[in-house]
Order: structure tokens, then sequence, then C-alpha cells
């Protein structure tokens, strides 16, 4: 089957906009999926799921699951953090059903998070000599426990903000402050020396 | 169609097509509405129950007197653990879990803190363990429930049995008869039993609290008469009475006070003690206690 799109029913409407429109005429959820499944996908290569098709699975039953529960979203939260919940939460239960250890792959990112680490620490023009490769970075996320890659992730190569972390780790801001903090301290002990002391 | 497009239309078509091929429709929104006051409900029994189990803590605290435990126990950390309101603690503490559980799987139940909600669960139990405390409602639980689990006894029950030791020196029970002139009263211990109590050695203070009747705590001496096991009454000579006055408890739990003619004027209560009461143990502390104003 071919969906046909039509821009002025979808692309300049709110996400909001979009779920009340859905709950009337299901095509219109299409346009939410065509709005985020390449962010989506995009997030479930770096919460470490390896391969194409799985993440495709999880992203086509994220969405059906989303479609199902349209009615409990919560329009006083971002669409946006509700979907990535929903994407999180399935790919958390599809490591945990294949007992798959997430593979993290870095592209061309991860800028943030380094800048982000030498920001931090003090000698910086000794710092400004170490040049971190993706390698021993993701090796070093590699060495982190779940939890605290979940929040490096969303924090520097999703960019989401303290709240909307909040909301898609069904945690307390606090806890995310902290969770970021020790997530930091984590993989600065776990990169090469050179880079961390 | 470069690689990226191609699975943009793969997802959303297939996605699509299962929603229409199942016939699938949004999940009603009362479903969730329901579902979310349902935890909110949970959460909230448990903080109410949480406050039962607190005021149900206070009778117990105001009701274990430490003051005279150096009489009941050997120490005062043997009297701590059996007399420590644990277990109603422990209901407490399981309680507000079980309240936190519930809340946080509210809408917005993760936002909030363990340490806000615990504390949050914790001062509404306070306040309202305090209140329902105040009518009475903890004597009344601790009473009711007190019977049903085998590891707990109402603090009714345990401060009975400590006082029912007559060979320890320890008596409690309801006066229920007083001489004329206070130097002998009647005493019907907690397990029915009489007893002549000898109260030649006590003084005003002990006077005072025999002639208020009610139920009252005798430390003293079992006396030997010779007489067999089933004798309807045994000797006790007394030398200190505490009064046992229950606090936020329900209102018949205790019998009321013995209208009792006697006045402690008739007799001059003598302020020294025979050898007999002073070899007893605490006997300096007790008498402390009672000077003090118990």
């Amino acid at each position: 089957m071919t969906l046909e799109m039509h821009p002025r029913q979808g692309d300049d409407a709110s996400d909001e906009e979009i779920v009340r429109r859905t709950l009337l005429d299901k095509e219109a959820f299409v346009f939410l999926i065509k709005r985020y499944e390449a962010k989506l996908m995009r997030y479930l290569e770096r919460l470490g799921v390896g391969l194409l098709e799985d993440r495709e699975d999880i992203l086509q039953n994220a969405f059906i699951k989303a479609y199902k529960n349209l009615n409990s979203f919560d329009p006083t939260l971002a669409f946006s953090s509700w979907m990535y919940r929903i994407v999180h939460n399935e790919a958390m239960s599809f490591f945990r059903a294949k007992h798959a250890r997430p593979q993290v792959v870095l592209n061309e990112e991860g800028e943030a998070l380094i800048t982000e680490l030498q920001d931090e620490t003090a000698d910086t023009s000794l710092l400004a000599e170490t040049r971190l490769s993706q390698k021993e970075l993701t090796k070093a996320l590699e060495t982190l426990s779940q939890s605290y890659r979940d929040a490096l992730t969303l924090r520097f190569f999703e960019n989401r903000s303290y709240a909307e972390m909040s909301d898609i780790l069904q945690v307390p801001v606090g806890t995310v402050s902290t969770l970021l903090y020790r997530a930091k301290h984590a993989l600065r002990d776990a990169l090469p020396k050179t880079f961390s002391s | 169609m470069n690689t990226n497009n191609h699975n943009k239309a793969h997802i959303a078509e297939r996605v699509f097509d299962y929603i229409k091929n199942e016939h699938l429709v949004p999940r009603p929104r009362w479903e969730f509405v329901i579902k979310n006051y349902f935890f909110w409900l949970l959460g909230a029994l448990a903080v109410a129950f949480g406050a039962l189990a607190c005021s149900a803590t206070f009778f117990e605290i105001a009701n274990v007197d430490w003051r005279l435990s150096a009489a009941t126990h050997t120490t005062f950390f043997s009297f701590f653990l059996a007399a420590a309101p644990f277990v109603w603690i422990g209901t407490l503490a399981l309680f507000i879990c079980i309240g936190y559980i519930n809340i946080r799987r509210t809408n917005h139940g993760y936002r909030y803190s363990l340490p806000i909600i615990a504390l949050g669960a914790v001062l509404t139990s306070l306040t309202l363990g305090t209140g329902l405390y105040a009518i009475g409602f903890g004597g009344r639980i601790d009473e009711a429930i007190g019977d049903h689990p085998p590891f707990y006894r109402p603090v009714l029950v345990q401060q009975q049995s400590w006082w029912l030791a007559p060979e320890k020196g320890l008596l409690g029970g309801e006066v229920i008869n007083v001489a004329s002139d206070l130097a002998s009263f009647t005493l019907r211990d907690f397990s029915g039993h009489m007893w002549e109590i000898d109260g030649s050695d006590l003084r005003n203070p002990d006077l005072t609290t025999i002639a208020r009747g009610g139920i009252v705590r005798v430390v003293g001496l079992p006396v030997q008469t010779g007489t067999s096991a089933s004798a309807t009454s045994s000797s006790f000579h007394a030398c200190f009475v505490f009064p046992w006055n229950f606090r936020g408890g329900p209102k018949n739990g205790l019998p009321p006070p013995l209208a009792v003619v006697a006045s402690t004027s008739k007799r001059d209560a003598t302020t020294t003690q025979s050898d007999l009461c002073k070899n007893i143990r605490p006997y300096q502390q007790l008498r402390d206690i009672e000077d003090s104003g118990f």
C-alpha cells in the first residue's frame, strides 16, 4: 500500500494537534510516524540496538503501542518525550528478552560529550593537545552501566533537556542530574589516562 | 528513492497496515483515567493504613512506662527490645513503601523523588495518626489487631504479663477494696486472682494512689502464709504503689476508679520504710520516681 501524504494536513501541525486528529482519523498517525521515525531510529542505534532489522521491529512495535495508548498521552508533556519513552522502554525490553548486550556505535558524534568532559577538567591547555578518537570514546562508553549510557545518550547525543530526560526515563529531575554527574565521572574514569588525568 | 526514504515508507506502511488489518483502535481514555485514580487511591489507602499504624505506635509509646523499666527488666536494653513498637514502626514503613510504589505508578508520579514522597507520606501519617490516637483509635487498633499475628501481643496484654509476676515482686491489678485506715487493701490481679495486700510500709503517694483506686502496679514481696495453691487469695507486702493510667486507649478498656471513702489523712504514713522494702530492687530508684511525682 502506498500512503499519500498531504503536507497541509500534517507538516505544519503540532504533534499534539496530529494526536487529536489521529483519534478521529487513524491515517493522521502516519504524519507522526514520518516525523519521528528517523530520529527514533538514530536513537535506537545510539542505545545500542545494532541490527537495522531489530531497530525497525522495535520502532514498529513502539509506534503500534503508541497508537493503542494514544489516549494516555498527557498533553502537558512533549509528544516527543512520550514517544522517546515508549521507544526506550521497548529497547530495554528487547535487550532483556534477547539477553543481548547493547552495542555502542558512534559515528561522527560525541563532540558535545567530549567538549563537556573537557570543560570540567581544569587544565584545558593540556587537553587541547589531547585528541580522543571515536574508538576510545566508544570503548569507554561500553564499560558504563545501561542507566549511565542512557543518560549520556539523551543529553549529549539527543540534546534533551533535564525535564525531557525526566519524562523519558521516568525519574525525578534531581535523579537525572545525579545520573549525569555520575555518568560523566564514570566515563572520565574509563577514558585513557592521557585524557582524564 | 534512497535507503533512508525507503525505510521511512517501509515503517510507516508496516505500522499503518498493521493498524488497519488488525482493526486497532486506541484504548478509551476512561481506562487510563481509572487506572491513574486507582493508583492514587491505593497510595492514599496505604498512607491511611500508615496513619493507623502510627496511632498504634503512639499508643504503645505512651503506655509503656520506661520509668519503671528498672523494676520490670534487668537492663534498659532488654526493656527497649520488649517495649519498642517495632511491629507498628515496621508496618508504617511497609505502608509508606506501598504508598510510594503506587504513587510512582500514577501519571506524574515519577517526578517525585523517594525522599519527597516518603516525607509527605510520613508527615501525613503522623498528622492523621496523632488525630486518630487522640480520639482513642490507637488503643482500639492495638487491641483489635494485636491478638491475630502470632508474633505480637497488644501493649496492654504485654504489660499485664510483666506485672503478673509476684515471685519477682511485681503485681498489677484492680483495687477492689481498701481498709478504712489504709493499712491494707484487696487487689484482683489480671488473671482474676485475689490478693490481700499489706500496706503498712506504704507512704503518702502510695496511699493516695490506693485511695483513688482503679488499676495499680504494686512493687513489693510475696508473703508466705503456708496456705495451699488453691487458696482463694494470697498475701503480698507492698512497698510502692504506682497508678496505671492508660492514655489514648478505649474508654471502656479499664474499670472506673473505685469510690474509696478512705483518706490519707486518716493514717500517718511513715517516711522511712522497713528493711523488707529496702532490700527490693531497685529501691532507691523507685523511691526517687515516686518522690518526683509519678
